[in-house]
């Protein structure tokens, strides 16, 4: 098929795909530039004319980037992130900007200055978040891949809701630059696939360090995998903090199948500690916020995006106006939040000592995933499957405690990923899988094999 | 621990973020519940020792210094709120030094 | 009541570099606004910075020519505020563990003699932009070229006593970091900033005062004269009774005044933490050792040697190693033939004087040493000497010969005895009667007859070897 057939075929999904609200910018001019450049490539990359969604808080040229605020409404950033550009050299294509939690930080898509995402499976349900349009996007069939930004589970998380494929790599083996900051030490441009195939073709193309990201990894880029066809002698670990006795039925019953199929294919099943669980959350609204604090500063309405300034008309009211009415409710309070973590007096009891909590997580993990350990967690990925819109947004600690299963492993920089492995009653239930830092083949691997195995359409209950 | 509306202005003015009056209750009730939250970590003792944890490389790595910017795809002049003669504009005055 | 004066200076230099602290953009001073910029130093979202590996060396070795310990680890930290000039709303610096730490400046104090202030940290971190107020009317003009060049902040310990003894601080440490080519450390064109923190304490006490900032300081000068105002501000609310309270001012240096910025309630929380964007800063030994090898004969070092190596007095050797390009002349003018002191004289005089109005020495180190060694010949007089110096043929690089421009210029004497010989008699011949009269007593006429000869000869009679020619044919 030739690009301009396929960005041709993508333009009429993405037409049909409207109600969902999933994108913020797309135009049948943008996809047909795309087909040119590929089309006009003299060698086919490796991913050739693959369309991709790209979440709205990755930077391109020819279309906004508005990290789904009102601060930078109609925001036209003048360089594009480098993975991206490394897609596109490949071959790939962007088919649009897909909506997103306000400078990703949310769990369900619902704080989107431009409106909701409808989960594709059941509209009044949410798709998950932050990235909830790059994962509704790709269960509708709407594009096979799509990218994301994980701050703390947020392409594991709606991957889960969704009923499709999403993979956190290790920090540092893809670039954030281009990538809008939020939590710039957890930050990681992560891939949606609607199959595990997918994710890693993406996934392979984007890592590798980068001269322009200090924070990337000197190792050389990541090989998708080839497939296996057993798990013998593969160890996989159950956290027990994972699998409290009050867990929803319908993601235990899909777990119960994983471990079974697992055992079947020939791992070894094992259970493990990972004691400092109960903290990744506190720990993490206390870091993500400070970081963010920071790095949304530059969102003053003096060198570019909205201004409003207030009636004094002097410098601290342009700050005020354009901060105060181009930010919504929950980037505000994290931003207050993180103001306060940093500010004199409190910078030790909160910010200092989530640090010491972070390390202490990072520790758990390591002791039990490695040579004397296990190979892989599995855990399930969300506590529940999609909940309704409205039901968590008017105590943000309810939406914080979505994340319980996804956080640890952000804050850790480790690999995972999230796989769908049945349904509830046609919500989707999906599995987390994590690996040691770097060991996204053998992670990988193992996903694509269980993902054939296992049927994850299925009804689990 | 109850942080009152006081305390919540002043981190919105560190912030330069600008809170409405009617704004504030709600605000400062949301704000309390996830101190609270947070404050958990409390539980772990402020001696704790832990192997410091870096997300990304041990060490940063430098550039040469070489003069080779990133060019940009539309000038400054394209994305500002208020420019002239080459310069972005804001207002005059309000907490600036008369340097 | 006897006040002392106890002085800190907080001192930020330009570094030099091509490229700014975070990114590829050019630092050169003087483009049009604005157009020196990226998605780095603009602040753009996703831009993410890289440090600058020659800003780290410099600092590297200003730090090392300062005598501190280069930590191997170091750590950026963002510090946080809004202003129009900061992009990003936090500027990328270094706080609790900076580059280098505990070195020292030995200077002359103009009270105490030699003296050494100690030098509390070196840090790097990136510059702002510049914000040019009433361009337009009622608006701030924002230029942010300057945003992120690299800087090195130097603090000093409160070990100075007086505005007198800061600026010797300011004037060795801009020698020091100009010898190690840092910096170009001039403050009137902005590459060298200072702000003061000046207290008062009663003479004998250890406790510290309440300390002030002085800010807006453009010159060596006028940070003294800014201190000198300040100190005196301060004893003058003490010994009225008042209270000194913690506060930042700044200088006016049309009126020699100070006034109030701001006091402590108003001041800034900045909130530093490690920048997350930045892993930490780590310098092997082996790297720090190349620094330390890259540094110049510093200017003490140099000054003794100048004075042990050539015989020189040590205010002379001062002058001439104030700048490493002046001693470096000297050197040359030496090794090619000149005789130390002469060489000294005319570096310190003629030479400098060129260098000054010019930039750099006009005239090649063996072209002077050649024309001292005239001098000392007698082939030309000490003030045609001036002359034939000044001369735009011996600046020209083409030249190859002293005496050839001398001889050009009708500037060389004679002092062949015969010849200086010829001319006398022929004074004495034209002057009977001031002969007489010299042979009477008026012993004072020496100096009319060496006039004479001088004028006979049209200036060209070696005045030194016409006299004792004169005394003897007088005597006959």
């Amino acid at each position: 098929m030739t690009a301009a057939a396929v960005a041709k075929d993508v333009g009429a999904r993405l037409a049909q795909a409207a109600g969902l609200n999933a994108t913020l910018h797309w135009s049948a001019e943008c996809l047909e530039a795309e087909a040119r450049r590929v089309d006009g490539m003299s060698t086919q990359g490796a991913l050739h004319a693959l369309p991709l969604a790209v979440k709205d808080n990755i930077v391109t040229i020819e279309e906004p980037t508005t990290c789904g605020s009102r601060i930078l409404e109609g925001y036209v950033s003048p360089f594009t992130a480098t993975a991206v550009r490394r897609l596109r050299a490949a071959g790939a294509m962007v088919a649009c900007k897909a909506n997103l939690d306000e400078f990703a930080m949310g769990s369900s898509t619902e704080h989107s200055a431009y409106g909701r995402v409808n989960n594709p499976l059941d509209h009044e349900r949410v798709p998950g978040g932050s990235s909830g349009g790059s994962a509704a996007l790709v269960a509708a069939d709407v594009v096979p891949a799509a990218l994301g930004s994980e701050t703390g589970g947020s392409v594991r998380q709606p991957a889960s809701f969704c009923g499709v494929v999403g993979v956190k790599p290790t920090y540092g083996r893809v670039s954030r630059y281009g990538l809008v900051a939020f939590g710039s030490s957890l930050d990681c441009i992560s891939v949606f696939g609607k199959t595990v195939n997918h994710a890693s073709r993406v996934l392979a193309v984007m890592s590798g360090p980068d001269p322009l990201d200090a924070t990337s990894v000197d190792r050389p880029p990541m090989k998708a995998p080839a497939a296996i066809s057993s798990l013998a002698g593969l160890k996989v670990g159950l956290p027990r903090e994972y699998f409290p006795s009050d867990l929803h039925p319908g993601v235990r019953a899909g777990l119960d199948r994983t471990v079974a199929t697992l055992r079947e294919l020939g791992a070894t099943i094992s259970e493990v500690s990972l004691p400092h669980s109960k903290y990744a959350v506190p720990t993490y609204y206390i870091i993500a916020p400070a970081e963010a604090a920071a790095n949304l500063a530059r969102y003053d309405g003096v060198r570019y995006g909205v201004r409003r300034v207030g009636p004094e008309g002097d410098i601290s009211s342009l700050y005020r106006a354009t901060r105060g009415s181009g930010f919504g409710a929950e980037v505000r309070r994290r931003i207050l939040i993180g103001t306060y973590v940093l500010s004199a007096g409190y910078y030790d009891a909160y910010y200092r000592k989530a640090q010491t909590v972070r390390a202490l997580i990072a520790q758990d993990f390591h002791q039990v995933l490695g040579a004397n350990g296990v190979d892989l967690l599995l855990t399930p990925t969300t506590p529940t499957p999609a909940f309704k819109a409205g039901e968590k947004t008017e105590d943000p600690v309810q939406m914080y405690l979505a994340d319980i299963f996804v956080c640890a492993i952000s804050l850790a920089g480790l690999p995972a990923l999230s796989l769908p492995v049945g349904r509830d009653r046609g919500l989707p239930i999906g599995a987390q899988l994590i690996a040691g830092a770097f060991e996204e083949p053998r992670l990988l691997a193992v996903a694509a094999l269980l993902e054939r195995t296992l049927g994850g359409t299925e009804e689990v209950r | 621990m109850t942080i009152g509306s006081d305390q919540v202005k002043y981190v919105a003015k560190l912030a330069e973020i600008g809170v409405a009056e009617h704004e504030l209750p709600k605000l400062v009730e949301q704000f309390n519940r996830i101190v609270d939250y947070v404050a958990q970590l409390d539980e772990v003792p402020s001696d704790t020792k832990a192997e410091p944890f870096l997300a990304g490389p041990e060490a940063t790595p430098l550039r040469e210094d070489v003069v080779n910017s990133a060019p940009l795809a539309r000038p400054p002049a394209a994305m500002a709120p208020e420019f002239a003669d080459g310069f972005f504009l804001v207002p005059r005055h309000g907490a600036m030094e008369d340097l | 009541m006897s006040w002392e004066t106890v002085i800190g200076l907080e001192v930020h230099v330009q570094l030099l570099t091509r490229s700014k602290m975070f990114c590829g953009c050019s630092t050169a001073f003087g483009d049009p606004p604005n157009t020196n910029v990226c998605p780095v130093c603009l602040g753009l979202p996703g831009a993410l910075p890289v440090p600058n590996a020659q800003a780290i060396r410099l600092a590297t070795r200003a730090a090392l020519a300062l005598g501190c310990t280069v930590q191997s680890r170091s750590v950026f930290a963002r510090k946080n505020y809004f202003y129009p000039d900061l992009p990003k709303g936090y500027q990328i610096s270094q706080f609790d563990l900076p580059l280098a730490t505990h070195g020292w400046l030995e200077f002359d104090s103009p009270e105490r003699g030699r003296m050494r202030c100690g030098i509390t940290r070196l840090h790097v971190e990136e510059d702002a932009g510049k914000l040019l107020h009433d361009r337009v009317p009622g608006k701030t003009a924002v230029d942010l070229n300057r945003a992120g060049t690299p800087l090195a902040e130097i603090v000093s310990e409160p070990d100075i006593r007086s505005p007198a003894e800061a600026r010797v601080y300011l004037t060795t440490l801009k020698q020091i970091l100009a010898y190690a080519e840092v910096s170009d450390c001039s403050m009137e064109q902005g590459s060298l900033r200072v702000d003061a923190n000046i207290s008062i304490r009663k003479a004998g006490d250890s406790t510290f005062g309440v300390k002030c900032e002085v800010k807006n300081l453009n010159s060596f000068a006028n940070v003294e004269r800014a201190l000198t105002a300040e100190r005196d501000r301060q004893i003058g609310l003490v010994e009225s009774g008042q209270r000194i309270t913690q506060s930042t001012l700044l200088f006016n240096a049309g009126t020699g005044q100070v006034r109030l910025l701001r006091s402590k309630e108003e001041s800034h929380d900045y909130r530093y933490f490690p920048d997350p964007d930045l892993p930490p800063l780590v310098l092997t030994q082996a790297w720090i050792d190349e620094q330390r090898g890259a540094l110049p004969e510093l200017p003490d070092a140099k000054r003794e040697r100048l004075v042990m190596a050539y015989g020189l007095s040590l205010e002379h050797a001062r002058v001439i190693a104030a700048d490493r390009a002046i001693a470096s002349y000297f050197e040359a003018v030496v090794a090619a033939g000149a005789e130390a002191q002469a060489a000294a004289n005319w570096v310190m005089g003629d030479a400098l004087a060129g260098y000054n109005a010019a930039g750099h020495f006009t005239v090649a180190p063996a072209r002077l040493a050649e024309l001292t060694r005239l001098v000392a010949q007698n082939k030309v007089s000490q003030q045609a000497a001036k002359r034939v110096f000044a001369s735009e043929d011996l600046a020209n690089p083409s030249t190859t010969s002293t005496l050839a421009i001398a001889e050009k210029l009708g500037l060389t004497q004679v002092s062949d005895t015969d010849a200086l010989g010829s001319w006398v008699d022929e004074v004495l011949v034209a002057f009977p009667k001031e002969v007489e009269r010299y042979r009477a007593g008026e012993t004072k006429l020496i100096a009319f007859f060496v006039g004479q000869v001088m004028k006979r000869s049209q200036g060209k009679a070696d005045p030194k070897g016409v006299q004792p020619v004169l005394a003897e044919k007088l005597r006959a």
